[in-house]
């Protein structure tokens, strides 16, 4: 991987702030939305949520729903095929089936003319439950006696989704050598997506073929169409998926959402079937981030060198794996930090229990053992006296170094990203705390944050058109962040044409070549990859065509601005790719076109080094870098949080688009400012307290801070175009330790548990004066 | 569903009184949430946005009467609403946020009773009062005494609020309102109501109330009286919100916890009457 041809881009589009081409019909609400479509004959789906955490189905009574005028169809599990989904492990069905795992869980699925008529259906569903005990938390469903979500898989705890061991050095001795040792247990939130746009399917059978399309909204056409044709027992080309505009996923669309049974409601009454989430159905029904409990502990020596650390995770992945056993591989991977720790001892648990099923969410595992690490390093810096910026920079790795399990850091910009925030922050002097406003105390805090960037299989294929424009096909869907535009300018940036000339294709299973998925910090990255290899290809077959046209040598020739090849030192000498292409077409040759293909190669485990246990790969990790920081005002009265200034700053390899990776990295910041202070699914006895936007609180345009400077640092490393790393996940991994070091610079509490409500804060302050602390 | 706009308030209570399941349409910011929530769906919807005496405002030498569909907008910006009076203008200003205060009046805070926003609270510090009309003519109401439960009021069926009276109450006395919440335009987990009378450093006069800490505004004379008379000194001001806690009876929710308001109680009491004396100064 690191003997990639780095070609300079063509041209000025690399590195602009182009405009997003779909920002205009955005903000003017023409964008066209999956709830947008109507077709003839459209039915409404809805679902029934399960009133139980945990309950037998005794049985089913549908007829009085059936029975109901404008009603076309009920389905409950008895009408689908018997087959259980999931990324991992197979343990989900579309609608229930036998038992109920959580409350709100889709037990029957209606069709009917109208919204309205669909939803009174929902209340004639009879269904007899045998309500069984229920497990609501991860420890507890891993002790002998706790009662049982799915049957045993094998050895071990049947509610165990995975368990994963590393260890590295000898990390039993190790505590000895330490002269400070810091040790915590942290808490984490369920954390919800709310993507603007809540989950939504049209389906349409065509009555000649069977064949169904589905329209939908998702990070992955690939994914869906896979996984409707194994939930439905239908073979894959019989579904076609394509994706309009999406209105944000973070996660939460990576795998299927309510496509497979609104096709199923397709199918059952032969009519199209669109569904759409109320809110209230989508924070019920779909997924969150998981909730973690972390218990860890962390020595150093007097000279501030980190020796050892151990920990204990446990991920509560809720009724289903879903994605939680890959949460729980890079929650450990990242279990040690960006540092180079000779003693570590990773045990990591993701577990089933009775809650709404917890899987991908922007940083994947990663926020979750980042606040506890990077909380414990400034507690370690604290005990040490040193400057917690200066601590982590004697302790982060460089390049070449191994990550935990042997992987070598290939780009290790970390000093270069603390270095530039303490700069950018003017840290030192407000580390001496500038005179809060009344009430109020202040402070600031960072972390040091690592990342992966791209992960499995991606394709393109670009061709130019008779007239030299150039077209760029890739499967990949643009959840609203920006990556068509992005990828159209890693395009137009290696061919050296105008944007106005490259039409880039929205992603359509019959005709896109496959993506894996827009997740995992990979689009741009990984995309982006294969589209220069295409381009170079392109670029090879319009050179061979121009040397027979200017009577030159290929090696000569150079791509010009404007998309034309003309000789090199020899400005009068050109070609435009609209007459190559037309001697392509009609001369010699046949159409210029070129497809490139990449799977990114597995994670290395060098197991002579680590005793691993439990871990999979997925294949993703080219590690990526930032440091972020934020400035603090805590009320001595409320215990209330606000943030008053924030940086951020990244190792984005190369800027493809500087304003679209600002808004992502302030984005980010602001879901982790939630993350950090306010968002949290809350529970009581299984059931869902606050699944509205009133309850659940994300932050407003109030509520930020009045600057968050995100800072880009230009370090091209590694397959990504032009040397540009990912930065999506990246900005919200850090943000919640940033938050909390700066609470206890502030005010001296040591936030443990997330979000640091007013609430938790304010105990915390009263905790430390009862203690005689200042 | 069938909607009418009547012209008049006679108009009004004739189609309230001729509807068993009417219901009355101010700003709807809460009505037509409820109702797309399918948590209520009346079969008569009498809007009053054509009631031209409902918008009025007209001063008085005793006080300030307020359209009950006023704006909390237009409350917030209405410069007459000086001294005690500033009470109502404040939490007025404070409200949810810009998209809520231009749609939602006065008169829809009164009948709704929802004891987690600012205007009930606020109206029973100013010991404002409203015009209820009905069919037997218009009476006055204490507000204080129109608040019967959380969501209920003493409204009779086929009443309306016309307007509301904020008494212009003592000379230099100052009203302020202070909320605290989980996020800015959320409800307030605890609001502070209150009207201030300083005579140099002694306090002559005050009226606390507290909102979200139970189902009507916690208003208890004891705690008032506890103040009237010292310096406002921290032990006057603990001993004070002790009684408003210990007559509170605040819920757990998703905003905070009940415990957690009692420990917000004196201390928004302490920073209110900061606040408020500082108003007094200038």
């Amino acid at each position: 991987m690191s003997s990639h041809p780095k070609p300079e881009p063509v041209g000025d589009v690399v590195g602009a702030s182009v405009p997003k081409p779909d920002a205009r019909e955005k903000v003017t609400g023409r964008a066209v939305y999956t709830d947008d479509l109507r077709v003839p004959g459209m039915l409404h789906g809805v679902l029934l949520g399960s009133p139980h955490a945990h309950a037998r189905i005794l049985s089913y009574d549908t007829s009085l729903a059936k029975a109901l005028p404008g009603v076309r169809a009920v389905l409950t599990a008895e009408d689908l095929p018997p087959v259980d989904i999931g990324a991992v492990i197979k343990d989900q069905p579309l609608l229930a089936r036998g038992k109920v795992r959580y409350v709100g869980e889709p037990v029957a699925a209606v069709a009917a003319v109208d919204p309205t008529t669909a939803r009174r259906a929902l209340e004639l569903i009879r269904v007899q439950y045998e309500v069984l005990p229920p497990v609501f938390d991860a420890e507890a469903a891993l002790r002998p006696d706790a009662p049982v979500l799915h049957a045993p898989r094998g050895p071990g705890h049947p509610n165990a989704a995975s368990h994963i061991r590393l260890i590295e050095g000898e990390p039993d001795g190790a505590w000895a050598k330490c002269d400070v040792i810091i040790e915590d247990v942290y808490e984490t939130p369920a954390q919800q997506h709310i993507y603007l746009e809540p989950c939504s399917t049209l389906a349409e059978v065509d009555p000649d073929t069977g064949r169904i399309t589905l329209h939908t909204s998702t990070q992955t056409a690939f994914r869906v169409q896979a996984i409707t044709a194994e939930a439905l027992a239908v073979p894959m080309s019989r579904i076609r998926v394509l994706v309009p505009r999406v209105g944000g996923a973070f996660g939460g669309k990576v795998e299927s959402t309510n496509q497979p049974i609104t096709a199923a409601l397709a199918l059952a009454t032969g009519a199209p079937v669109k569904m759409t989430f109320s809110r209230t159905d989508d924070m019920t029904m779909m997924r969150s981030r998981h909730g973690a409990r972390i218990h860890m502990r962390t020595g150093a020596t007097r000279d501030g060198r980190i020796l050892a650390r151990q920990v204990r995770i446990y991920f509560d992945t809720g009724a289903y794996a879903d994605d939680g056993p890959f949460v729980a591989n890079i929650g450990s991977y990242f279990a040690r930090g960006p540092y180079r720790i000779p003693h570590v001892d990773v045990e990591c648990w993701c577990v089933y229990t009775n809650k709404l099923r917890a899987g991908a969410f922007r940083g994947f595992g990663n926020p979750q053992i980042h606040f506890a690490s990077e909380v414990q390093v400034d507690r370690l810096a604290e005990a040490l006296g040193m400057d917690p910026i200066e601590l982590r920079l004697r302790n982060a790795l460089e390049t070449g170094e191994k990550w935990l399990g042997g992987a070598p850091v290939e780009s290790g910009t970390l000093h270069a990203c603390l270095e530039r925030a303490r700069e950018v922050s003017d840290w030192q002097r407000r580390r001496q705390r500038a005179p809060p406003a009344p009430g109020k105390r202040r402070g600031i805090g960072m972390a040091a944050v690592a990342h992966v960037s791209g992960l499995l299989g991606s394709s393109a294929t670009v061709r130019i058109n008779e007239d030299g424009s150039v077209n760029v096909s890739t499967g990949a869907v643009d959840t609203g962040q920006g990556s068509d535009t992005a990828l159209a300018q890693v395009a137009a940036g290696a061919l050296g044409v105008p944007l106005s000339q490259l039409h880039f294709s929205r992603p359509d299973t019959d005709t896109s070549p496959y993506d894996w998925c827009t997740g995992g910090t990979r689009t741009t990255f990984t995309v982006g990859h294969v589209i220069t290899q295409a381009c170079e290809q392109v670029r090879e077959q319009l050179f061979e065509h121009a040397s027979a046209m200017l009577q030159r040598p290929v090696q000569q020739l150079e791509l010009r601005p404007g998309g034309h090849v003309g000789v090199r030192g020899e400005p009068g000498t050109s070609v435009s790719f609209g007459a190559i292409s037309g001697y392509a077409l009609y001369v010699a040759g046949g159409p210029i076109l070129a497809s490139a293909r990449w799977l990114f190669p597995a994670w290395q485990l060098d197991t002579q080094r680590t005793h691993v246990e439990g871990l999979t790969s997925m294949g993703n990790g080219f590690f990526v870098f930032a440091a972020q920081v934020a400035e603090v005002e805590v009320d001595e009265l409320t215990g209330h949080v606000e943030v008053l200034e924030a940086w951020s700053v990244h190792d984005v390899g190369r800027v493809i688009n500087p304003a679209a990776a600002e808004g992502q990295i302030q984005g980010g910041f602001v879901q982790g400012l939630g993350y950090a202070l306010t968002e949290e699914l809350l529970w009581k006895e299984g059931h869902l307290l606050n699944p509205t936007m009133g309850g659940y609180k994300v932050p407003g345009a109030l509520d930020v801070p009045r600057a968050i400077h995100s800072v880009l640092l230009e370090h091209p490393a590694g397959p990504g175009p032009f040397g540009a790393k990912g930065v999506a996940e990246v900005s919200l991994v850090g943000v919640a330790p940033a938050i909390c070091n700066a609470i206890r610079h502030a005010t001296g509490a040591n936030i443990r548990r997330i979000p640091a409500t007013g609430e938790r804060v304010l105990r915390e302050l009263l905790a430390r004066e009862t203690q005689g602390g200042h | 569903m069938r909607y009418a706009e009547p012209e008049t308030v006679e108009e009004g209570l004739a189609l309230l009184a001729a509807h068993d399941d009417a219901r009355c349409l101010a700003g709807g910011a809460s009505l037509v949430a409820m109702m797309n929530a399918g948590r209520v769906a009346p079969g008569m919807l009498v809007s009053l946005h054509r009631i031209p005496e409902l918008s009025d405002i007209t001063e008085t030498g005793d006080g300030l009467w307020l359209g009950a569909m006023c704006t909390h907008r237009g409350v917030a910006a209405e410069p007459r609403l000086r001294g005690a009076m500033a009470v109502v203008r404040s939490a007025a200003g404070q409200l949810a946020h810009p998209a809520i205060r231009n749609m939602a009046t006065l008169g829809g805070s009164v009948c709704l009773a929802d004891p987690h926003t600012e205007l009930p609270a606020a109206l029973v510090a100013a010991s404002a009062r409203a015009e209820v009309a009905g069919p037997g003519g218009r009476r006055l109401v204490p507000v204080e005494s129109l608040l019967v439960d959380g969501f209920r009021t003493s409204l009779q069926r086929g009443e309306l609020v016309t307007r509301v009276f904020i008494p212009r109450g003592t000379d230099g006395a100052v009203g302020h309102h202070l909320r605290f919440s989980r996020v800015s335009s959320d409800y307030p987990t605890v609001s502070l109501s209150l009207v201030l009378v300083m005579d140099g450093d002694t306090c002559r006069q005050a009226r606390v109330v507290v909102g979200a800490s139970g189902p009507v505004p916690l208003h208890v004379d004891a705690a008032d009286q506890r103040l009237v008379g010292t310096r406002l000194e921290e032990a006057d001001v603990a001993e004070a919100g002790r009684l408003l806690v210990r007559a509170a009876t605040p819920l757990d929710d998703v905003r905070g916890s009940a415990e957690y308001r009692r420990m917000l109680i004196p201390r928004l009491l302490g920073r209110a009457l900061s606040q408020a004396r500082e108003h007094a100064h200038v």
